[in-house]
């Protein structure tokens, strides 16, 4: 039937009110007929821009959930994948949990683009807020689907209940799918924020939600379909996209992070006929339709190509002794932790303090970023990789002065960076749109590894002042943290900043988006709650560079993972294990002492079986000739409401400064758990992760650029260094929230490992990464 | 012109010896599962098979491959198939590709085509390897080890030992 004569068919519209949605209905006489959950757009919100404006698919762009008349399910989620699967895993599995259907009528997961998916926000904390959306919609749906039933059935909706997608009341019953079938219903849903802001929007209103004590579905170890369509080569990937008619890119970035265009290089048509060089400021490119021909006419153009000169970064090798010495940490209001108590002037009997250090990181994907852009009767359309599309689209509007109704993000799988474009962008995109809009034709660009490791964004500095004051029974009277940083969270595009256009504004102290503030907050959740007197500060600064750098570059600072609370929990961590073996106590005692949280008590003590932890103060006194020296040290995380508990066994040797880290246990209470498979395989790879950073990673810059280039000059860890990993998920029962992953396992490690270098040489690593040279001058 | 062989099917190649094979597959011959990753030999997100032995792509020129026989990740149910003379079965894949899905090894997973063409290599010559093994085809017996960003390691060994034993199971000895 097509879509007029339904409409003809139709009778009288009636509406009902669910929890304060509204369904309405529609009856034909088609055999079909679905649900769709939408957005209730409020008149007042001014949403010119919305994706209902520029939508490509007008059945419907901005639903949340739609029920079809054979059973099956769709959900549209505003987030994205990136490799966690956890919108095409726990997502599923929580909104079927919620309609009381099976998991796998869930049959598609649209995700990310903007012109088809209703919320927009970043793919951050997926599990913690952001998923909160599809649940409630979820809930209003089955509220809804319920009204409907009971209808049908003449019962009151209390009595009916919900399995395996069945409706049920006495002998009456009903499939989800045969109560919608020849109607066509729609349930809006009230919604609250805005579509193109960080956050995006967020479902109003408060349906019933399913108590988690009769939860069936969530627990259960769901594979990831995507897997599949992955490894078979079936899927595509965003490098994979090939659009009609494009140019191949590849830009060649400034000679330093502070350098303006003198003179962009020509191409020598002799040798690349086809390919052609574009300036915008100082934004150059070389773009041809064949890809090796702009690899190579790009290298040619970029050695001949002349820019400034600039010096103006510290350089890495006096990163410590420039946050120390030359910021004036002043020019940022300092913020005191949340869980500042008790009193400054105590008594100590002995103190322990230090400083402690942790270097820029890079996200470094193992697939350099890449994006395509092309323009089609005024519609912008951006291929590309991103954690924040409908924000990314915000920023594209604003960089060409056009409105947002004008551009759409498609999103692809890619290559894993771990937050760098959680505020839209990851380095190409705008490069993209740019060229594409210059050159009138649908460019991609590429970058290449040196590009991405260059010119990306990184995880910042941080420098960190420690004091932990015991009392004349070794306990932790006072704790005191001082914490020194750059800003983590620049989101304004590269391309932009080179090509001078308009963007959003850097970090700064009166930036008045509250996550793109300069401020240094402490964001590491306090844990010791047996502490009676804490003062905790944090104070930030600008971006080193930025000020100083004709293009506003400099060093870029992106949130990694766990932003400032990785940065935060080292020194914390480290300074405990110092404190343990100054009071003589064991470092895994020493925090149950003062942990006494009753879930971290449970966690420690589970940590003390499954590594099979012995009890004894640091350091182990191992004999100081012997070539190998062995050890082990433990850290404790909460985060996201979950609580973490890491021990790692180290061997170092001292002739040669090597580190090997032989054997992880990790115990992990993270409240609900959705999927106890992915979130297993989540926390063994974030715990690599956490190894590699610990050992190997640090960002070398001089005053100029940055000087990690490649997986040379930025190591980063290999199959040869996996150590025997124990992960054990030990959810507290009765907790009331879902549990996130691989983060968390991430940034618990390095202290750790760290705690593990000290009780096997009695000597502190007091910075990261414990690299033989570094670890050859502790042991001198 | 260049012609070579891919996933069983000759293709001849118009691009100039020069060129690097991954543009060649990706560019020309539209076979995308060899990525992009740093061009320059390092991390093995581009490898294929050659005549059975691991390439990198990205940096080997097509001229250096004249006749050669080129199997990427598409091509590994048909070279399966083809190994243990199995009937056409378009939902087989090859025991490593259903062993990644068992054992649910990918995070991002861009660097899984390279860690299962290598994993293949090694399997077709070592069918029961050891976990020193393992580690010796993934870190040191090529141009770099293969990298994961992820952190996916103790899943590819897992992956890798299933593997193993898939192979072994499904009967029939290799030609
Ligand atoms: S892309 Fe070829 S080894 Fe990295
Ligand atoms: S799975 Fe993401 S890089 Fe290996």
């Amino acid at each position: 039937m097509n879509k007029k004569a339904e409409e003809q068919d139709t009778t009288a519209t009636e509406t009902l009110n669910i929890h304060g949605a509204s369904l309405s209905r529609r009856s034909f006489l088609g055999v079909s007929g679905s649900l769709l959950v939408s957005l209730a757009l409020k008149p007042n919100l001014g949403f010119a821009n919305s994706a209902v404006t520029n939508s490509l698919d007008a059945a419907a762009p901005n639903s949340w959930v739609e029920i079809h008349a054979d059973n099956t399910v769709v959900i549209r989620t505003g987030k994205c994948d990136f490799g966690q699967s956890s919108i095409y895993t726990a997502y599923r599995q929580i909104v079927a949990e919620e309609l009381g259907i099976p998991v796998d009528a869930i049959t598609t997961v649209i995700s990310g683009d903007t012109d088809r998916t209703p919320d927009g926000g970043g793919t951050f904390g997926l599990l913690r807020t952001n998923v909160l959306n599809l649940r409630k919609v979820a809930a209003y749906t089955r509220e809804a689907v319920l009204k409907l039933a009971a209808q049908r059935f003449g019962v009151s909706p209390d009595s009916i209940s919900i399995k395996d997608g069945i409706l049920s009341a006495g002998s009456k019953r009903a499939s989800y799918g045969e109560i919608v079938a020849k109607q066509a219903l729609t349930l809006e849903i009230p919604v609250e924020g805005e579509l193109t802001s960080f956050r995006g929007l967020t479902v109003a209103g408060n349906p019933p939600l399913k108590d988690p004590a009769d939860y069936t579905v969530i627990g259960t170890p769901v594979k990831n379909p995507i897997v599949r369509p992955k490894v078979s080569g079936e899927l595509t990937w965003v490098g994979d996209v090939k659009l009609p008619g494009m140019l191949h890119a590849r830009v060649i970035h400034p000679a330093t992070l502070g350098s303006t265009l003198v003179k962009a290089g020509n191409v020598d048509k002799s040798r690349f006929p086809n390919a052609q060089v574009v300036a915008i400021n100082n934004l150059v490119a070389v773009v041809s339709p064949d890809e090796w021909e702009a690899v190579q006419a790009a290298n040619a153009v970029a050695a001949v190509t002349q820019w400034s000169d600039w010096a103006g970064l510290p350089g890495s090798a006096q990163l410590q002794e420039h946050l120390r010495s030359q910021v004036d940490w002043n020019e940022v209001p300092g913020t005191a932790g949340r869980f500042n108590s008790g009193d400054a002037a105590v008594q100590a009997s002995r103190t322990h303090a230090a400083s402690y250090f942790v270097p820029y990181h890079k996200h470094a994907p193992i697939g350099p970023t890449v994006s395509l852009a092309e323009v089609t009767n005024g519609t912008i359309t951006v291929h590309t990789h991103s954690q924040n599309p409908q924000f990314l689209r915000m920023a594209i509007a604003k960089m060409l002065g056009e409105s947002e109704a004008a551009v759409v993000i498609r999103t692809y799988p890619g290559p894993g960076h771990f937050g760098r474009s959680n505020g839209g962008n990851a380095g190409s995109e705008d490069e993209a749109v740019l060229l594409a809009r210059k050159l009138n034709k649908p460019v991609r660009v590429q970058w290449m590894r040196h590009d991405d490791m260059q010119w990306s964004t990184q995880s910042s500095a941080m420098l960190s002042d420690i004091r932990i004051d015991l009392n004349d029974s070794g306990k932790i009277l006072r704790y005191e943290a001082t914490h020194f940083g750059p800003p983590m969270q620049d989101d304004r595009p590269i391309g932009a900043l080179l090509a001078n256009l308009p963007t959003i504004s850097s970090p700064s102290p009166n930036n008045p988006s509250p996550v793109h503030r300069a401020e240094m907050y402490v964001a590491d959740s306090w844990v010791y709650a047996g502490i009676a007197n804490v003062a905790e500060t944090g104070h930030g600064t600008y971006q080193l560079g930025e000020r100083e750098s004709p293009l506003k570059v400099g060093l870029r600072d992106h949130s990694m993972r766990t932003p400032i609370q990785f940065q935060q929990n080292f020194p914390r961590e480290s300074a405990i294990t110092e404190a343990a073996a100054l009071a003589g106590t064991d470092a895994l005692e020493f925090r149950l002492q003062h942990a006494t949280d009753p879930r971290f008590q449970a966690l420690l003590t589970r940590l003390q079986k499954e590594s099979q932890w012995q009890t004894r103060p640091s350091p182990a006194k191992e004999d100081e000739s012997a070539t190998v020296l062995r050890g082990r040290g433990v850290s404790i995380m909460f985060r996201d409401n979950g609580y973490w508990a890491c021990a790692a066994t180290i061997a170092v040797t001292p002739a040669t400064g090597v580190v090997k880290v032989e054997q992880i246990t990790l115990v992990a209470d993270p409240g609900i758990v959705v999927n106890p498979l992915q979130l297993k395989r989540q926390a063994e790879a974030g715990c690599l992760m956490g190894v590699s950073q610990a050992l190997h990673e640090e960002v070398a810059f001089d005053q100029s650029r940055v000087t990690s280039s490649d997986w040379y000059s930025y190591p980063i860890l290999t199959m040869a260094e996996v150590p025997k990993l124990n992960v054990v998920i030990a959810p507290f029962q009765g907790a009331k929230i879902y549990g996130q992953g691989s983060e968390s396992a991430n940034a618990l490690v390095p202290s750790a490992i760290a705690g593990a270098f000290f009780d096997a040489t009695g000597k502190p690593a007091r910075r990261l990464p414990l690299r033989p040279d570094y670890i050859k001058t502790l042991l001198l | 012109m260049t012609v070579i062989s891919v996933n069983g099917e000759k293709r001849e190649v118009k691009a100039s010896p020069e060129v690097p094979l991954l543009y060649v597959l990706r560019g020309e011959l539209d076979v995308m599962t060899p990525k992009f990753g740093c061009g320059l030999a390092q991390c093995g997100a581009c490898s294929v098979l050659v005549d059975g032995e691991e390439v990198r792509a990205c940096i080997t020129p097509i001229a250096a491959l004249d006749g050669k026989e080129i199997t990427t990740v598409e091509g590994l149910p048909a070279r399966w198939q083809q190994q243990r003379n199995l009937a056409d079965d378009a939902e087989r894949l090859h025991p490593v590709q259903q062993a990644w899905i068992d054992k649910q090894v990918p995070q991002c997973g861009i660097c899984q085509f390279g860690m299962m063409i290598k994993t293949t290599e090694l399997l077709e010559s070592n069918p029961t390897p050891n976990d020193a093994a393992i580690v010796d085809a993934l870190t040191t017996s090529g141009p770099s080890p293969h990298l994961c960003r992820c952190g996916s390691y103790a899943a590819i060994k897992e992956g890798i030992h299933h593997a193993a034993d898939l192979m072994a199971a499904s009967g029939g000895d290799k030609s």
